[in-house]
């Protein structure tokens, strides 16, 4: 009885310690978002712009009717799932190349692990400017080598609606690939080495091997990957940037930069909200996915 | 006999495909890193070229002397000092209000499971967000505020990344701490507080240092807040480097000494913790 008491005196102060450890961070996070959020909602349903003295009007949903029929929207969405669709898989398939290469430890292969790793952590900003200098068309590296290496013709890279899109995507590619490599190289090394040796007693050769034994227990990790990248492209904003500008014309415009334009360069607000608040729903409907996929499973 | 000599035969075949097999192995790993790390070598080597050899075709890979100009220009004429030193502040300030708060929140998380998964989905929805969602509403209200343009509104509103990161990965390392720690310390007659403090943190310490490492990076390499909520007073490190492709002309030399300076906290940060990055930029899915 008295233990059963002693027991709930220490729960309920658990408890109330529980609570004052997390209330400072929650109240931050509770003020520097669900006002805002309330406030963008809000704005979203209004005509509303800061470029002229107008007071704002209301208009429903009209916004989103809108921003959803409007081609510039779309446009955004494409190039958003066009460096989805084509980088995510590429980088997939580099990523697990070099893993591969990386996967059995020699001497030094931290210190290599390491500086493969180092284009994740650059100055987004700063990769756009390293993009800019090397895919410059008169003097930059890239024309000169690819003239050496292959014999192509300089490029116009970023003048031009097609070859700026591959430039992103060059850009993506060379800062993300290593992050999905080291995140297989985690993978793999979790990898028994019995499934291994039972796998060449059984007589598989190496793509066999591949293919029935590693590929499927590397699944977990390519979910994980992929999600992130996803999550990571739809934020995509610093080095596009400063590499196109979403140029030329809006042939390289990602969805934060359409955003960006309306509300800092246009200085419409409702629409700018809008454009916001359908992001967000896409956003928290990956994250439900993320939750599911990944935290639950390791919940398990 | 013959069998023997059959089977070294044999073993000297697979010994010769093994060489050259890993002999590929090297030749591609050394391929790729010298793909991976061009880019990085490009802007490191265009901080010492004077600025002529940006006008070379072909282009110059070493030049014919290493020369210091780029950053004495970019520090003194284009308003390096300042980025600087607004980095450091905004960058600093923000990461000791995300550790404090957050270091409590994520034990809370962590231990008390507080909140339970609502908590978690918020917290792991912020993060994922993209910043420039918030950055309308938040631009309105700082500016009804009259906060734009101060170290404030920069190291306040990046809170609103860095805490949920933050949060997130300690949740993590605190999870990592057998809870038997406490009881022990309870038991012992200490309070609740007490035991936290004296028996959890010094075992949390290494994970939260790091966690403060990231944070201070993402601050200091953050770029679209920056650009919006600041004008003139407070000028980060990216901001003065993005204003240097602005004008007539880019100043090759001097943003390749500058970019060098502000990427070198992030490279320092990935050769020597490599094993928490791949834990930090997996949201701690992946223990690294």
């Amino acid at each position: 009885m008295s233990k059963l008491q002693g027991n709930t005196a220490i729960q309920r102060s658990e408890h109330r310690f529980a609570i004052i450890t997390a209330l400072p961070g929650l109240i931050a996070l509770i003020v520097l978002v669900a006002g805002p959020l309330l406030y963008m909602f809000f704005n979203s349903l209004f005509i509303k712009t800061l470029a002229a003295p107008i007071p704002p009007q209301f208009n429903w949903f009209g916004n989103y009717g809108k921003v959803l029929s409007d081609s510039r929207f779309w446009n955004a969405f494409k190039n958003t799932m066009i460096i989805m669709g084509v980088g995510i898989p590429v980088q997939a398939f580099l990523g697990l190349t070099i893993a591969l290469l990386l996967s059995k430890p020699f001497p030094g292969s931290r210190v290599i692990v390491a500086m493969f790793l180092i284009p994740v952590m650059i100055t987004p900003i700063v990769s756009g400017f390293q993009w800019k200098i090397i895919l410059n068309q008169r003097f930059g590296p890239m024309n000169y080598l690819l003239g050496i290496l292959i014999g192509m013709e300089p490029k116009s890279w970023l003048a031009e609606p097609f070859l700026a899109m591959v430039s992103i995507l060059i850009m993506d590619t060379w800062q993300w690939t290593p992050f999905v490599t080291v995140v297989l190289l985690a993978g793999l090394s979790a990898i028994p080495k019995q499934v291994y040796e039972a796998s060449s007693v059984d007589g598989s050769t190496m793509w066999g091997t591949l293919w029935r034994v590693t590929l499927p227990l590397l699944k977990p990790m390519f979910t994980l990957v992929v999600l992130l990248r996803i999550i990571f492209i739809f934020k995509i904003f610093d080095p596009v940037y400063i590499l196109t500008g979403g140029g030329p014309g809006i042939s390289t415009e990602t969805l934060s930069l359409l955003t960006y334009i309306t509300g800092f360069k246009n200085f419409n607000v409702g629409i700018t909200s809008t454009l916001a608040v359908v992001q967000l729903i896409a956003m928290v409907i990956i994250a439900k996915l993320f939750m599911k996929l990944v935290m639950g499973r390791k919940e398990r | 006999m013959n069998r023997e000599m059959l089977n070294r035969d044999e073993l000297a075949r697979k010994k010769r495909i093994k060489m050259i097999l890993s002999i590929i192995r090297f030749l591609l790993i050394g391929i790729f890193l010298l793909i991976f790390m061009f880019p990085v070598y490009w802007i490191a080597i265009g901080a010492f070229k004077v600025e002529g050899e940006f006008y070379n075709f072909p282009p110059v890979f070493w030049p014919s002397q290493f020369s210091f100009e780029n950053f004495e220009r970019a520090f003194t004429m284009f308003n390096g000092t300042k980025g600087l030193v607004d980095s450091l502040i905004v960058a600093g300030a923000n990461t000791v209000i995300v550790i404090c708060f957050g270091v409590l929140l994520a034990y809370s998380m962590g231990r008390f499971k507080t909140g339970g998964d609502n908590l978690s989905f918020f917290v792991i929805s912020l993060l994922f967000a993209p910043p420039v969602i918030s950055a309308i509403p938040l631009f309105m209200i700082f500016r009804t505020l009259s906060m734009l343009d101060t170290y404030r509104v920069l190291y306040l509103s990046y809170i609103l990344f860095n805490m949920p990161f933050g949060v997130w990965i300690m949740k993590g390392f605190f999870e990592d701490i057998p809870p038997g720690i406490e009881h022990a310390a309870l038991l012992d007659g200490y309070s609740r507080w007490q035991a936290f403090r004296k028996y959890v943190l010094p075992l949390a310490v290494p994970g939260i240092a790091v966690t403060a490492l990231f944070v201070f990076i993402f601050s200091w390499n953050e770029f679209l807040f920056a650009l919006i909520f600041t004008r003139s007073s407070v000028e980060t490190l990216t901001i003065t480097l993005s204003g240097m492709i602005g004008g007539h002309q880019i100043h090759w030399g001097e943003l390749s000494a500058l970019s060098l300076v502000a990427i070198l906290p992030g490279i320092i940060l990935t050769l020597f913790f490599q094993k928490y990055l791949v834990r930090g930029l997996t949201f701690g899915a992946v223990k690294g």
